[in-house]
């Protein structure tokens, strides 16, 4: 039996403040490794936004836009807070985990050239391997894998062999994977990184929501992360970067917003973040992914771990009941996610199966198909729980399944 | 070590012994979503295996979330297809596809119009962006291949 209690932590009262269920009082809802669902807080704030503050920003000459201005400059505070970055200049806007890498990608990897390396683990999303790819054929860099042990956590001996010839200038790394949860150490990654002066980058789009990040602390140099996987808005995104890295990076869109003069002979950059924020940037959804990360700093984080990772026990000791389920993602640490395949059935059978009965899964490769290749597989189905899931949601997937796992057999 | 090379991947009941129609009849009879997807999981079951050295890059569809496998040959009675999927659902609407066009010749190949037929019968969903993409790829690899 699993005591599913955390003390300071109500999931009944906590999911009341999401519109979603009442709208959908039956849903099932195990896909928010995908996206998660928004409290009411979020979306009144976006509205409140629009209702009372609405202008463009960073052209003061009327009220509303400075209160705009003011709001926007809140929310890069209020994120640099929540990761804990030493200025809100840190924090640059983006449309998401995706674009963020792409800025740097196309900024700091000016810096690179041919015979300098990009390491990359095996474990990456799309996003964090192809804006790689393309860097390597404009630079002439090469990129190296970071292979995984079996339990799924990258191979820290295999990292250092890879920094050893101190060729690596950056490593792109995941905090938790999209696909088997596994949590890597970054603390210890960012120390053996830096001993040979390699970079790193850390996609935190699948921790953001489950750990309490503290960037001073895992000493990277790039996190980036998107708002809408830890209950905010969709379109933003934010990418930390380092002071002493951002001062010097060069613009990578040009238009509105980054300028400081322009003019036919010539044009000179504002200074970052504003150099890298070109034209009007997303302002209701900054003013709403604050809201977010004030929502969950509101919340006793701590707490909310432990009971998501009780949860999280109680679905895989479930899993581990049904004979045709296959686990995939040994690490010791996982965030609350579970990929699996099934004996003698489709994963995607299995999702349509339990998608008539309201429960929502995702299938497929997850964006990680050199992940998932390298487990032998074509793909998952996937199970990612959040803080408003409930026992009773876990309850009813581990039924609905084995019900399913009949139909098909 | 001798490899067992019968072909029986043509040999199935969709199109000849089932036609359109009983299929019309017990699609429109599976009220719910579940029955549907049953529906399709019983078809699917009459749909032959194909053995793996069937299953090669050439006879492969694209866009499919699921893998898809697709042969067509041409015959007296009409165009002869064959499909298969590791879904069964997906095989189940393999299935359904084999029913309007196996046996067929180009003309009534060209002229059916799939996608329809499947939307007469509720079936939008399985045309969904996510979904759908797979379908309709298939229908419109099985006009390709067989016109002249």
């Amino acid at each position: 039996m699993f005591d599913v209690v955390a003390a300071n932590f109500d999931p009944i009262t906590c999911r009341a403040q999401f519109p979603i269920f009442a709208n959908h009082p039956d849903l099932v809802y195990l896909d928010n490794a995908a996206t998660t669902q928004k409290p009411r807080m979020v979306l009144d704030a976006e509205r409140y936004y629009y209702e009372h503050q609405n202008a463009n920003v960073h052209r003061g000459a009327h009220r509303l836009a400075v209160a705009a201005t003011d709001a926007f400059e809140e929310a890069r505070a209020t994120i640099a807070n929540f990761i804990n970055a030493q200025s809100a200049d840190e924090i640059i806007f983006t449309r998401g985990t995706t674009e963020a890498i792409n800025l740097i990608a196309n900024t700091y990897g000016q810096n690179l050239q041919a015979g300098d390396e990009i390491i990359v683990s095996t474990l990456e999303h799309h996003a964090n391997i192809v804006p790689w790819q393309m860097l390597a054929q404009r630079s002439g860099a090469q990129i190296r894998q970071l292979h995984l042990t079996a339990a799924g956590e990258v191979d820290l001996n295999q990292l250092e062999e890879l920094l050893l010839n101190n060729k690596a200038k950056l490593l792109a790394i995941s905090h938790a994977s999209n696909a088997i949860g596994s949590i890597q150490n970054i603390k210890k990654i960012c120390d053996l990184s830096h001993k040979y002066y390699c970079h790193v980058l850390v996609d935190g789009a699948q921790a953001i929501a489950h750990l309490q990040v503290d960037v001073q602390d895992l000493d990277c140099d790039f996190y980036v992360f998107s708002a809408h996987k830890a209950y905010g808005p969709t379109g933003i995104g934010a990418a930390f970067i380092r002071a002493a890295i951002l001062e010097d990076l060069p613009p990578w869109q040009g238009g509105g917003e980054m300028i400081d003069r322009v003019s036919f002979s010539g044009t000179t950059y504002a200074p970052a973040p504003q150099r890298l924020e070109a034209g009007t940037p997303a302002i209701s959804q900054a003013v709403g992914f604050a809201a977010a990360v004030n929502w969950l700093s509101q919340q006793d984080r701590s707490a909310i771990w432990a009971y998501e990772s009780a949860l999280h026990q109680q679905l895989e000791h479930g899993l581990r009941q049904i004979e045709q389920v296959n686990i995939h993602g040994q690490a010791k640490s996982k965030v609350s996610l579970s990929s699996m395949t099934f004996n003698g059935a489709h994963h995607y059978d299995v999702a349509q199966f339990l998608d008539e009965r309201g429960i929502a899964v995702r299938t497929g490769h997850h964006c990680a198909q050199p992940l998932i290749h390298q487990l032998g597989l074509t793909g998952t189905l996937r199970v990612s729980l959040a803080l408003y899931n409930t026992t009773d949601d876990v309850q009813r997937f581990l039924s609905a399944l084995s019900e399913t796992l009949e139909i098909l057999r | 070590m001798t490899t067992v090379t019968t072909d029986n991947r043509f040999d199935h009941p969709f199109g000849c012994e089932i036609d359109l129609e009983q299929l019309t009849e017990l699609l429109d009879a599976s009220a719910s979503w579940e029955s549907k997807n049953r529906l399709l999981v019983q078809l699917s079951k009459q749909l032959p295996d194909w053995q793996s050295h069937f299953k090669i890059p050439t006879l492969k569809v694209a866009g499919c979330e699921s893998q898809v496998w697709l042969d067509v040959k041409p015959s007296d009675s009409g165009w002869r297809l064959a499909a298969d999927s590791d879904s069964r659902i997906v095989k189940g609407l393999l299935a359904l596809v084999l029913c309007a066009f196996n046996q067929k010749n180009n003309q009534e190949i060209d002229a059916f119009d799939f996608e329809d037929w499947l939307n007469q019968r509720g079936m939008q969903r399985f045309l969904s962006a996510s979904r759908g993409n797979g379908l309709r790829a298939i229908t419109q690899e099985i006009k390709r291949k067989t016109q002249p």
